[in-house]
């Protein structure tokens, strides 16, 4: 046995820093909660789409010979990170993920219909992805189902395109997020095999992985937003003539919603780096980000409401939405049950490393 | 960002192998020796590093260290890993601290062997009726010209049975002054009226309560000024909380003692991945392939990722609480054997999930209680201090 050794650096790029900046005075501005609130139920606003269309966000992780600037998976998890921050009502992370796909199937040599990959690339139509068809017979939920033209899904060992020509109906949810069922069996939608055999195979799981750091990036954002406005009532709400930051009982759950900030963050960020660089090396860490920014997502934002008391639970105030997006964006990909089946590949793995170590290694007799 | 491998050079590649061939010699892989940090390493395998400079091996060849990088000390931790020994024990947490406050005399006669690590140190702040508020210690220390007198007594002085000096928190004046009355010496534990008990904990392991009888010890012991001492042990406490650690390099985020738990952590997924890979139901299926022993340790294997990616001090309570909550998974997950310790027929992997069971709820309190380090971190977060 050998010993190997990685890097283990999370530091953002200056270029990087520069763009979370951009970023970060682009959403605060143009998505403030008074817009997120007029964008439902639906859960979009059509002005700040063309906001973000123009400033570039659509194609700023399409690789360049696709007509995209050439960025990558850390440019969109920082993306992601701020719409998150924001609750943005954008289509953009599932969107920019079904480009990257199809930036993908057209190098192969994918002929996709006329004029199809300009219009969504310049945003005049929105694409999405069914994340869990791989799994599911039939109709399924699919995230920004309601605002999608084509939805890309793996079905039977084919990566296809699900086309319609109306918009479906939203699916009402308490996030107002705008999930649709979408069939493809359905006489309104049409499909296009893009893809078949192990390669397919491959693809998908490549866009899957993409789906999940992606979301995962926009958790992370939820998380950062719940402990900054918890945090602010703390030290502002007073109650038996103390702050209630002052609280163990209080101080402790806002430096749990940190820990979970942070370790999902840093797992998001990680598990793009080396997706994007090695894809090979511990495939299940999309997942484990996915996994762990979903489940920190739905403690820390139930903790910033219990922080609220009272006032936590009315419908008017900030946090009780992002408790609401929070369930909404993370369990629409199909919650952590499938992600924890993908990370127990990684069991296989290392019982394999396991026999590796017992045959290098005795053991002393205890 | 980088996580790319580290393209190891000749000269590290040599490292790697001199360090391997001389565990080998040296010893056989042990569950049974990864109690935290209540075991240390064999002296043969001390001895070895010792003469070497790796005890501390980022140290200068001329200070008692081997002037290698932070590669060769990431191969030590992962090859200690790989061979199931504690480590070696070294004194970082103290080094910084004498350099900078110790006695020229301290500096002259001990620094140098705490250096190369053939002297070791154990920290003497805790006491029966003070733990993680120490500055109501009450060891008193009574000064007479040159020399001190100590009379008290310290609780988990882990270590105090081996170790050559006691870093020792003392009052030096009113107590009701909290810690504007503490002085820190360096004891030597050889001294007459100096004695180490053992406490024997869950687990196995073993930590001391020592006692501080008339033991009378020179000016040349005290450590920065007298009632200086909070401020003197301020930065060997941050050390060991895993305060300012750099997210840059090959060195894991998750700071000193959080890392250290989350390599017991694996060890512990590992012992139960060996179990389920031994054991069949009664159709002759390996357990591996049970979706529910799947589901646990598929949720052991996230918790872990988790604490690799805790930074700075987020690492100790996360990973010491990571640490407690699976060990109960996987002691439910492989139960009714999960609860067989070391030596009992049909124990699990040597009994290693039971006996890290036994041991996690001490890493939630050593150190620093996770109550304490939350405090720390809320006021990082800009909380206001607790009512």
């Amino acid at each position: 046995m050998t010993t190997t050794l990685r890097r283990n650096d999370y530091t953002l790029s200056d270029e990087q820093d520069q763009l979370v900046a951009m970023l970060r005075s682009l959403f605060s501005e143009k998505s403030p909660i008074s817009v997120v609130r007029d964008a439902e139920p639906l859960g979009f606003d059509a002005q700040l789409w063309a906001t973000v269309r123009d400033n570039g966000l659509l194609t700023i992780s399409v690789p360049a010979e696709a007509g995209g600037d050439g960025g990558g998976l850390i440019e969109l998890v920082l993306t992601g990170i701020e719409i998150g921050r924001t609750a943005a009502p954008v289509p953009l992370l599932d969107h920019v993920v079904a480009l990257r796909t199809l930036a993908r199937l057209k190098d192969e040599g994918v002929e996709l219909a006329e004029g199809s990959w300009e219009s969504a690339l310049a945003g005049e139509t929105i694409l999405s992805l069914a994340p869990i068809s791989s799994w599911e017979l039939g109709a399924e939920l699919v995230p920004s189902g309601a605002l999608a033209k084509s939805v890309l899904a793996f079905k039977d060992g084919s990566v296809i395109l699900m086309t319609r020509e109306g918009l479906a109906e939203q699916a009402p949810n308490e996030g107002c997020t705008p999930v649709a069922w979408w069939d493809p069996t359905d006489a309104s939608v049409s499909v296009t095999t893009l893809l078949s055999g192990d390669q397919a195979a491959e693809l998908w799981e490549l866009t899957r992985r993409e789906w999940r750091i992606a979301t995962a990036a926009s958790l992370v954002g939820i998380l950062a937003m719940a402990g900054e406005i918890a945090r602010a009532y703390s030290v502002e709400r007073q109650a038996f003539g103390v702050r209630i930051a002052q609280f163990q009982a209080i101080s402790h759950d806002l430096v749990d919603m940190h820990m979970d900030e942070l370790t999902s963050r840093n797992m998001t960020l990680k598990a793009a780096w080396l997706t994007e660089h090695e894809p090979d090396f511990r495939p299940e860490l999309a997942a484990m980000a996915m996994a762990q920014a979903t489940r920190s997502v739905l403690r820390s934002t139930a903790k910033a409401v219990h922080v609220h008391g009272g006032m936590g639970i009315t419908l008017e105030a900030d946090i009780s939405l992002f408790y609401r997006k929070a369930a909404a964006w993370a369990l629409v990909g199909g919650g952590t049950r499938r992600d924890l089946e993908e990370i127990s590949k990684a069991v296989d793995r290392r019982a394999i490393e396991r026999t590796r170590w017992h045959e290098t290694h005795e053991l002393a007799k205890r | 960002m980088d996580f790319s491998e580290v393209e190891l050079t000749a000269e590290q590649q040599a490292f790697e192998k001199e360090l391997r061939d001389l565990l080998d010699t040296n010893w056989t892989p042990d569950y049974a020796h990864i109690s935290l940090d209540h075991d240390r390493a064999p002296d043969a395998v001390r001895t070895g590093m010792v003469e070497r400079g790796w005890i501390h091996p980022h140290f200068a060849p001329d200070a008692g260290g081997a002037g290698l990088g932070e590669i060769e000390q990431q191969i030590i931790s992962s090859l200690f890993e790989e061979f199931y020994m504690a480590s070696p024990g070294g004194n970082d947490l103290l080094i910084p601290t004498l350099d900078k406050h110790g006695s020229e005399w301290l500096k002259a006669n001990v620094l140098p062997g705490l250096r190369t690590g053939e002297l070791s140190t154990c920290l003497g702040y805790s006491e029966p009726d003070s733990g993680s508020d120490m500055a109501a210690a009450k060891t008193r220390a009574v000064r007479d010209g040159d020399m001190w007198t100590i009379n008290g007594q310290k609780m988990w002085t882990t270590g105090a049975h081996h170790a050559d000096y006691v870093f020792l928190l003392a009052r030096t004046g009113p107590i009701e002054e909290k810690h504007r009355t503490l002085t820190m010496f360096l004891v030597p534990m050889n001294l007459p009226g100096v004695q180490a008990t053992p406490i024997w904990i869950l687990g196995g392991g073993r930590t001391n309560v020592t006692f501080y009888t008339d033991v009378e010890v020179s000016d040349d012991y005290r450590i920065g000024g007298v009632n200086d001492g909070w401020s003197v042990m301020s930065t060997p406490l941050a050390t060991e909380h895993g305060a300012g650690v750099v997210t840059e390099g090959v060195t894991p985020v998750n700071g000193s003692m959080g890392q250290s738990f989350s390599r017991t952590f694996a060890k512990l997924i590992d012992g139960a991945i060996d179990w389920a890979a031994s054991r069949k139901d009664a159709e002759g299926r390996s357990r591996l392939e049970d979706p529910l022993v799947r589901m646990a340790l598929a949720e052991a294997m996230l918790d872990l990722e988790m604490c690799w990616n805790a930074a700075g001090e987020l690492g100790k309570p996360m990973a010491a609480e990571a640490l407690a909550t699976n060990a109960d998974r996987l002691a439910d997950m492989a139960a009714p054997e999960g609860i067989l310790d070391f030596g009992v027929d049909g124990k699990i992997a040597a009994g290693i999930i039971a006996s890290q069971r036994l041991h996690s709820p001490g890493t939630a309190i050593y150190g620093g209680t996770t109550e304490i380090y939350r405090n720390n971190l809320a006021r990082r977060l800009g909380l206001p201090r607790p009512y």
